[in-house]
């Protein structure tokens, strides 16, 4: 949980994960990724070709000065900068993201704005950090005024859409996801772990790390990105098998409705392709309990399978007109 | 931990270095009205300077401990804002009146290359690295500068109308950092008329100091790259004449671990606005982290603020009175 400049080490790093299906009719090639992500002229855009496709914007610094959400009321001014980023998988699955790092106390009164510039993605307390309540502050949402990560994101994710490279022409209908998370220092001498996965209602999901002190914030965020998109995979198929009415409608019309997840989604399921090694393994808890990829993996086979029943009649009809 | 066997280059962006000095000296700064005042105004203006710049060259030495300091100069000519004589005319008499002040200019900047060099847009880039200093109550709503085109130290006047139509009272505007009292500030980064953006002094100045202390990048690569001198003539247009032109082949690298800009007095608003914009500039971290590295390694850790970095020395202006050896 390291922060840059000299200053007490983060204690608590908490963020919040848009993820959404990009509205483009095309998935955007390595270059129209780039051009989209390029959130600043003068900062180049990583663009990693394997094992998939992912490019990753430049990071944005935001200014805050507020009190921090905190789940039993107390009032915690901070001062800092939060950061945030986008990335876009496959040039299909857009996410915005916002977080920031914050040492266990601060100073009682704020410091020239160039300390905290030099500092990104930090904000400190005045005072002593609440941990446990601002968690959990974070995790059940901001209440006006507080420090609001959800809003970053959006607000990135809404620059976003607005580019010009974008059609607004999704191939199918899906909803957005929000993933919040925080992460708080491991026990000395003890690794990473995945505390706790929560999916709860309308799009929201939270997720509890406790993470050593050497590990970045951004490999934290790298992980939180990972099971926000595999999380949006598995929320977007469920709900297009759903709709799709399996067994009740004609065979034509239930193709028609999973084409577009053998076009556009299947071939993206790849946990940890960009996670840091030190964190992949935190995908094992997940995939032991409820079994991430064992659903996937079901869900893949269900739609290849009523493909091939689809198409067994028409190979009938096509060799009979022989 | 041992290194990733694959490896992918466009996946893992790089900063070049650029070479630094301890000191970047900026001699002067040109202006149309300067120019028309005649060589005797220049004359004046680099007699002053020479007392000022053997001062800052005494500074720099005392930070190095004894050591020699690198230490170059520069003159920045403004062809952005008003367009007046040549190069060819115009450069021949800065540096003949430079050096009859004993002085050498070692690089000889325009002031439009702040704005586009070489097709990239050092003025743009740094638009987009503002981080504006929240006002207290800031949670995270977007910050308004790339609206507004200003840029304040502070919270302004809030609009005489309130949200519910009601005229409400006088309120003072608020310095964020203020002592008790509030000198408040607030800076016009750029104007538009018909469709052309038109930045303003100080944000263009403010390009020019971080040029100066080796902080900018597009890309990675390094911008406003000094071009040499082949010791021809100055070409009669000035956008033939390169941005950053090295006059002097044995001179320190360009940028510089600190600035010192030595300007009359009438300068000292623009050159405070150029700290506010300065100190709400979220620059190129590759950049900051070589030039921290590599200032510590030598001796001469830089402030971790980069406003804090420039230096200034404002003199007063020659009247006329004195340019025509009234008494």
């Amino acid at each position: 949980m390291a922060a840059t400049g000299r200053t007490a080490p983060a204690v608590l790093v908490c963020g919040e994960t848009r993820t959404c299906l990009l509205p483009s009719f095309q998935a955007l090639d390595g270059r129209a990724a780039a051009q989209l992500l390029r959130l600043r002229a003068d900062e180049q855009v990583s663009v990693s070709e394997r094992p998939n496709l992912y490019a990753l914007s430049p990071e944005l610094l935001t200014g805050v000065d507020c009190r921090l959400p905190t789940a039993n009321g107390a009032k915690v001014r901070a001062v800092g900068t939060v950061a945030s980023r986008a990335a876009l998988t496959e040039g299909r699955v857009l996410q915005a993201g916002a977080w920031f790092s914050v040492p266990a106390a601060g100073p009682d009164t704020r410091r020239p704005w160039g300390h905290y510039l030099v500092r990104p993605g930090l904000v400190e307390p005045f005072g002593k950090l609440p941990e446990q309540a601002t968690a959990q502050g974070v995790l059940r949402g901001s209440a006006r005024g507080e420090l609001d990560l959800g809003m970053i994101a959006e607000g990135l994710l809404a620059q976003l859409l607005r580019h010009p490279l974008l059609d607004h022409k999704a191939p199918f209908k899906s909803r957005r996801t929000h993933l919040r998370w925080v992460a708080r220092r491991a026990p000395a001498g003890e690794g990473a772990s995945l505390e706790r996965f929560t999916l709860a209602e309308d799009g929201l999901r939270t997720v509890e790390l406790r993470l050593p002190e050497e590990t970045p914030a951004t490999a934290a965020v790298g992980l939180c990105e990972d099971l926000a998109l595999h999380d949006w995979l598995l929320t977007t198929l469920v709900h297009m098998l759903d709709n799709s009415r399996l067994g009740a409608v004609d065979g034509p019309s239930a193709v028609l409705a999973l084409r577009p997840a053998v076009d556009h989604l299947l071939h993206l399921w790849m946990p940890q392709a960009h996670v840091e090694r030190t964190l992949g393994r935190l995908w094992d808890v997940l995939e032991r309990e409820p079994g991430f990829t064992r659903q996937w993996q079901t869900l893949v086979q269900r739609i290849r399978d009523q493909l091939a029943v689809q198409a067994i009649p028409l190979l009938h009809e096509a060799l009979s007109t022989r | 931990m041992t290194e990733a066997v694959f490896q992918e280059t466009t996946a893992q962006p790089r900063t070049q270095s650029v070479p630094l000095s301890h000191l970047s000296l900026e001699l002067g700064h040109l202006y149309m009205e300067d120019f028309e005042a005649g060589p005797e105004r220049l004359r004046e203006h680099f007699a002053e300077v020479r007392i000022w710049v053997d001062a800052a060259r005494a500074a720099a030495a005392r930070r190095t401990g004894g050591r020699r300091p690198r230490i170059s100069t520069c003159f920045l000519i403004d062809d952005y804002f008003t367009r007046f004589s040549t190069p060819a005319e115009l450069v021949p008499v800065v540096l003949a009146e430079a050096e009859r002040a004993g002085l050498v200019v070692d690089y000889l900047a325009r002031e439009s290359g702040c704005a586009v060099a070489d097709k990239i847009e050092p003025a743009e880039s740094v638009m987009h690295r503002l981080v504006e200093s929240p006002p207290p109550g800031s949670y995270g709503s977007r910050p308004p500068v790339s609206e507004t085109g200003w840029l304040p130290n502070g919270q302004r006047t809030p609009t005489s109308r309130s949200a519910m139509g009601e005229v409400t009272g006088w309120q003072p505007p608020q310095e964020t950092a203020a002592r008790n009292h509030s000198v408040f500030m607030d800076v016009e980064l750029w104007s538009e008329k018909d469709g052309q953006r038109l930045w303003s002094c100080p944000f263009l100045a403010a390009v020019w100091q971080l040029a100066r202390l080796g902080l900018l990048r597009h890309l990675g690569a390094p911008v406003l790259a000094p071009r040499p001198w082949n010791g021809g003539d100055f070409p009669h247009d000035w956008d033939l004449l390169p941005p950053l032109l090295q006059l002097n082949a044995s001179a320190a690298p360009f940028s510089a671990y600190r600035t010192c800009t030595l300007m009359p007095n009438r300068f000292l608003a623009v050159e405070d606005a150029v700290r506010l914009i300065l100190d709400q500039v979220d620059v190129d971290s590759g950049a900051l982290r070589q030039v921290a590295e590599r200032s510590a390694r030598e001796g001469a850790a830089v402030p971790a603020a980069v406003a804090q970095r420039a230096t200034y020395v404002f003199y007063e202006e020659p009247t006329d009175a004195v340019l025509h050896g009234e008494t």
